[in-house]
């Protein structure tokens, strides 16, 4: 197979860097953290990469919305090279601030083949705060996205004060019909949240928790899928040990479902290359 | 020009803030608000043009989705209108944001006299709202005044072409530069040059400074320079050293203990030699994994082959008391820096918090400067920021009430980083600056930050003076930094790093400088928020998020690349000499020039009279009480007491899970709300290592013996490692003292002897403590002054001092974290078990509080005995025979069966007269059972074909099964020793009562 690289960015405040190229490299990539003013300054070259990670974190403090700053930064600097990165066929993945840094670039939602609008936003939760909890998302199998192929439903941790999605309700219907909504959130028994708190954590409208655009090799979501890239990183995890124990088996150590996400990615790209 | 841009959330969008404003306006005030919309301001001070202005407005501080904005005020229609702005030269994070987005958009750089100043409007609808009720919420709820100003205007007051008229809060310090020389003919003068400008020398230290500066052979050296007396700057230096926060006099002071009981009276002559730093290398010796302790900015503990870890803990009081927000985030974000600063740096893996406030409801006459509830708001908010925008998971934290931290509510911060224990082949521990160095300063700039703490808080303050003294940390800034220095560090660009926190440069610079022997410093290189600063404040600033370098000459044109690259501002400042002086020169001129020693030369111990009289002379007995006939309401009001309930709302703000590594969180069980005993990560992805960290907190303790209070103290913060599987072999300590002021006074600390008292013998019980368990300090801080004067309900002043309180953090290596384990009970059937022996040792227990008595039987900890116990836990964990354990607390066995309960989410039936037990220290009742918080105890789940195993492990030991895990019902059933149910309650119940104090 190809070495499919990955490029985690970094600098302005971002975090989730390292476990962010961690996820990566257990899915089978080679990933590098760069720093934003490397990819400004031409010290590295983005077309060198596969895959482009935007990852967690505060940039730029999130002071005047989050991943506004970022987004304008990059726009400013990194504009066209990002624009013709999607076009090549590339993969781009938002995860949390990355997410709202994508849709405040406008990769996404990439509606009538336009990755420079803004048309969505990810605004203040309605619970007022700041929120770190375990939400189950489920997938939506008819949707482009590489990234999710395959998965109905995945346990992964929110951590986010502005992930509430909104958008007009023409866009929304849109973007349904297009399956370009990727998860939502879910109750315990996997059927979309409905609004309903903590469930939906947010407030997001349908409750979207991540949105890919029409090819869906951009994908973005406020869910952490790098934090669940282990089984103990789930909050029910000692209880499960302790079921499986009792029928004689033990922890499954393979792929979380954090991790597939990341292999998914990588598998797709591998097959292209 | 000055422009203003007004934004807002569409008025069809849920405006979160302004729900919680109006929430608290209610809820705090008793005021009710209809609708509250907020609108954000950004005043600009530059000559753009309008079309720049438009872009401003448009690219950087709009999403056209959700905001509308305008150039002009936005007709949002209200009956109030409340606007807040900061005061001049308090930090505005988003003003510095800002102003990098705009120079990188338009590429033009602001100068010097141009700025941004953010501020907020809340525009309110009501009906009947009358000024002074908006007022109360202007000053009371939105806005401090040591930071903040307000005003409010009425509808018919507005004028929709100005609107709020905001002016930028822009430092103007129309002052030249300089420095003075002051004379010091005698000691009273210089004693009152110290009142004068708040040196706060003590009056011991006083001719022994003048005599430094009377020698004759110091004269001479100093005429070359063109000094002769001491100047401002220098002994301000002196007195930032020898000041009881840089110098710990008091624990390194000498104390004359007289115990009243026995008559005798001892010496001791340096509590921290004799009760930290000898055990501390004595069992450094013989614990391997001890890397680095007792001198750098932490402690460091081996992690695995590769890696070590480091620690240390702050509080940061005094500022979170005026200011909570701002002290709380300056506080977390000031000490991840000790870790950055600690050998050559390490990477920071987590933080915790721990809070001491007043009584939530506290509705007496007493006036703090913040009503417990605000500031607890305050400071949870300022540690979420500050936590948060750091990239670092807060994942364990504390918080509790208590009336005498009405004077000085308590906020602790800790920190743990991560570094590879070699870097470019030489040992991360170890630094040095050498001479030829450059001294480099990173980070932020300089203003009259912290200048003396709050001691400015008195003066007036006018439109332009900056509100140096209370600070807001920028947790951004830091990150960039943190990144950097870590980049800068891995290219082996520097050898000596510590950061700039109490004394600023006066300590980072004049402590490395002393390794060296020697600097010479430029102060005017020193970057600047504004000008105008004497260099004496340039000095001594406190100004946040800066670190301080040597660079060797050869590495400073990589390393200021780096910086560049990582958008850090680095500055050389200076050099490291071997001249034995620190000479200071501004712009060529000395303005300080004195021997690197002079810290050294026989300034004086402080002493204290230390008189411990026992808790039954002074008149402590225990309670004449009855035996409890309704144990389902008792159950229920224990659960629902504040220092007891559930504080979900805190940690569920605080990001636990970032860096990936969460192994076990702050909060578990079926509905993951109950806390945990101790959290644990992996620091390092790839290993199969995890770090448990705990804490705990038992001041109430204090009432009846500090000595007590720290071996309990102690004992849990250890349990709670041991429960989630963490072992005796790696247990590393940090211990953070606050106590009340300890030196007598007859008039104003009439009890400081007795205060005095219990810190030696909470000392002495440290020592006791750490030497048992065998736990090294890895680190640990004091902070002396726990004391307020407030105002009560006659205009008095009332002296409020702290219970003397000890945070002590607990580190565990555990070898394999897939065998970490939890406290919920998990499976139907398992069986309960209680380790340890429950005594009649209700002495200030929570049951105690609950029924408005103290009594004397204070829970003792019997360290041989304990430890066999937690080994033998240990070794059952690790054989991953152990389905649940949990170490019982604050509220005692029936709490924390409550809790394991809860978490558990099924049915538990536990028989009371099967808990092992020990009547040395009494009769045992059922609430004695049920409520006595005696050390040293567990509750563990077990599958039942583990009996034989277990039990054969625990043999001859305080172990019994008292019950069982059960599926047939979701109810917490306890039985009395007749085997008649004593409570009988649905879990669920239990869950509701436990959550509804701070539910919302």
């Amino acid at each position: 197979m190809k070495e499919v690289k990955a490029l985690v960015l970094t600098g302005f405040g971002l975090n989730c860097d390292m476990e962010t190229a961690y996820a990566f490299e257990l899915a089978g990539a080679t990933a590098q953290r760069i720093h934003i003013n490397a990819l400004v300054n031409h010290k590295v070259d983005l077309d060198d990469f596969h895959i482009l990670a935007f990852g967690g974190g505060f940039s730029w403090g999130d002071d005047h919305g989050a991943g506004v700053v970022q987004a304008l930064k990059l726009k400013n600097h990194l504009g066209d090279q990002l624009l013709s990165f999607v076009e090549k066929g590339r993969l781009v993945i938002g995860i949390c601030n990355g997410f709202q840094t994508l849709v405040n670039l406008g990769l996404l939602p990439g509606l009538d083949n336009d990755y420079r609008a803004r048309t969505v936003a990810l605004t203040w939760n309605d619970c007022g705060n700041f929120r770190d909890q375990w939400v189950t998302l489920k997938g939506n199998e008819e949707s482009p996205c590489v990234f999710t192929k395959g998965m109905t439903t995945a346990d992964m941790p929110v951590r986010h004060g502005e992930g509430k999605f909104v958008t007009d309700k023409k866009l929304l219907d849109r973007l349904i019909a297009n399956n370009q909504v990727v998860f939502r959130y879910a109750d315990e028994n996997n059927a979309p949240a409905k609004g309903t708190f903590p469930m939906n954590p947010n407030g997001s409208m349908d409750d979207i928790a991540g949105i890919c655009d029409p090819t869906g090799r951009v994908f973005g979501l406020m869910p952490h899928p790098e934090a669940y890239n282990h089984p103990t990183n789930h909050p029910d995890w000692t209880r499960e040990k302790e079921a499986l124990k009792r029928q004689g088996k033990s922890l499954d150590t393979g792929l979380t479902p954090g991790i597939r996400i990341f292999k998914n990615g990588v598998d797709y790209m591998a097959s292209i290359l | 020009m000055i422009s203003c841009i007004e934004i807002a959330l569409k008025p069809d969008l849920f405006d979160a803030e302004a729900a919680s404003f109006k929430k608290k306006a209610f809820d705090y005030f008793d005021i009710d608000l209809l609708d509250v919309r907020t609108i954000n301001l950004v005043t600009l001070e530059a000559d753009f043009n309008q079309d720049q202005l438009l872009v401003i407005k448009d690219e950087i501080l709009t999403n056209p989705v959700t905001q509308v904005s305008s150039l002009s005020p936005l007709n949002f229609e209200f009956d109030w209108c409340i606007w807040i702005g900061l005061r001049p030269g308090v930090r505005d994070n988003p003003a510095s944001t800002a102003v990098e987005a705009v120079e990188d958009l338009l590429k033009r750089k602001f100068q010097p006299e141009e700025g941004v100043y953010t501020s907020k409007r809340y525009a309110i609808k009501g009906d009947g709202l009358n000024r002074e009720q908006i007022e109360t919420l202007a000053k009371e709820l939105l806005s401090n005044p040591i930071i903040q100003q307000w005003q409010v205007f009425a509808a018919d007051q507005w004028n929709p072409e100005t609107g709020a008229g905001t002016k930028p809060a822009k430092v103007l310090l129309d002052h030249e530069p300089e420095f003075a020389v002051l004379s010091i003919g005698s000691d009273q003068e210089l004693q009152e040059i110290s009142d004068q400008r708040n040196l706060a020398l003590n009056p011991r230290d006083i001719p022994v400074i003048r005599a430094y500066f009377l020698d004759p052979a110091v004269r001479k050296t100093r005429a070359k320079t063109g000094l002769a007396e001491p100047t401002d700057l220098e002994l301000e230096y002196i007195s930032q050293a020898r000041s009881d926060h840089c110098n710990h006099n008091t624990f390194q002071g000498v104390f004359t203990y007289l115990d009243r009981e026995t008559g005798e009276t001892c010496i001791e002559s340096n509590l921290f030699k004799t009760y930290i730093k000898d055990p501390t290398l004595a069992l450094k010796d013989q614990k391997s994994w001890v890397v680095s302790v007792l001198w750098d900015n932490a402690g460091v503990g081996r992690f695995d082959e590769t890696n070590n870890y480091v620690i240390t803990g702050e509080t940061h009081n005094s500022p979170s008391n005026m200011e909570a927000y701002g002290g709380a985030i300056t506080g977390i974000v000031g000490v991840y820096r000790d870790p950055m600063g600690t050998g050559l740096g390490s990477r920071l893996i987590m933080g915790s918090y721990g809070y001491c406030v007043g009584e939530i409801d506290y509705d007496g006459p007493l006036t703090p400067p913040l009503h417990p509830r605000r500031l607890l708001d305050g400071v949870v908010e300022g540690v979420k920021d500050g936590g948060n925008k750091s990239g670092v998971p807060t994942t364990f934290g504390q918080t509790l009430f208590n009336s005498g931290y009405m004077g000085k509510s308590l906020v602790f911060v800790t920190a743990l980083g991560i570094m590879p224990a070699r870097v470019k082949d030489q040992p991360s521990h170890e630094k040095a600056t050498h001479p030829g160095d450059l001294i480099v300063m990173s980070g932020g700039r300089v203003g009259k930050d912290g200048i003396h703490g709050v001691t400015a808080s008195s003066e007036v303050l006018s439109e332009t003076t900056p509100a140096g003294h209370v600070q807001i940390g920028d947790p951004y800034t830091q990150k960039k930094m943190h990144d950097f220095l870590l980049a800068a560090r891995d290219e082996g660009l520097y050898g000596f790093i510590t950061d700039n926190g109490g004394g600023g440069l006066s300590s980072s610079v004049g402590e490395s400088a002393m390794i060296s022997n020697g600097c010479e410093v430029a102060l005017e290189k020193v970057p600047l928020k504004y000008e105008g600063l004497d260099m004496w404040e340039i000095w001594i600033s406190e100004s946040q998020e800066r670190m301080t370098i040597a660079v060797h000459p050869d590495n400073i044109g990589r390393f200021m690349e780096l910086s560049a690259e990582h958008a850090v501002e680095s500055t050389v400042i200076g050099t490291y000499t071997d001249t034995g002086k620190l000479h200071i020169r501004y712009n060529g001129k000395t303005c300080a020039y004195v021997d690197m020693d002079l810290l050294e030369k026989g300034f004086p111990d402080w002493e204290f009279d230390a008189v411990w009289t026992s808790p039954e002379n002074r008149g402590l007995m225990e309670p004449v009480l009855g035996e409890p006939r309704d144990y389902e309401k008792l159950f229920c009001d224990m659960l629902a007491r504040p220092n007891i309930c559930s504080k979900e709302w805190i940690s569920r703000q605080y990001d636990h899970e970032v860096q990936g590594g969460s192994v076990v969180k702050p909060l578990v069980g079926v509905n993951r709300n109950i806390p945990s005993d101790a959290s644990m990560i992996r620091p390092v992805l790839d290993s199969k290592k995890g770090l448990a960290f705990s804490q705990a907190l038992l001041p109430w303790y204090s009432r009846i013996d500090a000595f007590h209070m720290m071996t309990c103290t102690i004992d849990e913060a250890v349990r709670r490692i041991i429960a989630v599987g963490g072992t005796l072999d790696h247990m590393g300590g940090v211990d953070n003292f606050c106590w009340p002021y300890i030196g007598y006074d007859p008039i104003k600390n009439p009890d400081g002897k007795f205060k005095a008292a219990q810190l030696v013998r909470a000392c002495r019980a440290l020592k006791q403590a750490c030497m048992a368990y065998g736990i090294p300090l890895l680190s640990g801080k004091d902070s002396m002054y726990v004391d307020g004067h407030l105002t009560g309900g006659y205009g008095e002043s009332v002296k409020v001092s702290a219970l003397p309180t000890m945070q002590f953090s607990a580190t565990g290596v555990v070898a394999d974290f897939t065998k970490a384990v939890t406290m919920d009970s998990k499976m139907d059937g398992d069986l309960v078990y209680v380790l340890g022996d429950t005594l009649n040792e209700l002495g200030a227990s929570e049951y105690y509080e609950l029924m408005g008595t103290t009594g004397l039987k204070v829970p003792e900890v019997s360290f041989e005995r304990f430890k066999v116990v937690y080994k033998a836990l240990s070794k059952v964990i690790d054989q991953e025979i152990v389905a649940s354990a949990h170490a019982v607390a604050r509220g005692g066995l029936g709490v924390h069966l409550a809790l394991c309960a809860m978490a558990g989410g099924l049915g538990v039936e536990i028989d009371l007269a099967r808990v092992p037990k020990d009547s040395a220290r009494g009769e045992l009742r059922h609430d004695t059972l049920l409520f006595s918080e005696s050390a040293g105890r567990f509750v563990v789940t077990i599958a039942r074909e583990n009996r034989e195993t277990f039990e054969k492990l625990f043999k001859g030991m305080a172990c019994a099964c008292v019950g069982r895990v059960t599926n047939d019902h979701q109810s917490l059933k306890i039985n009395g020793f007749d085997g008649n149910p004593l409570v009988d309650l649905a879990v669920a119940t239990l869950e509701t009562v436990w959550l509804m104090p701070f539910a919302s």
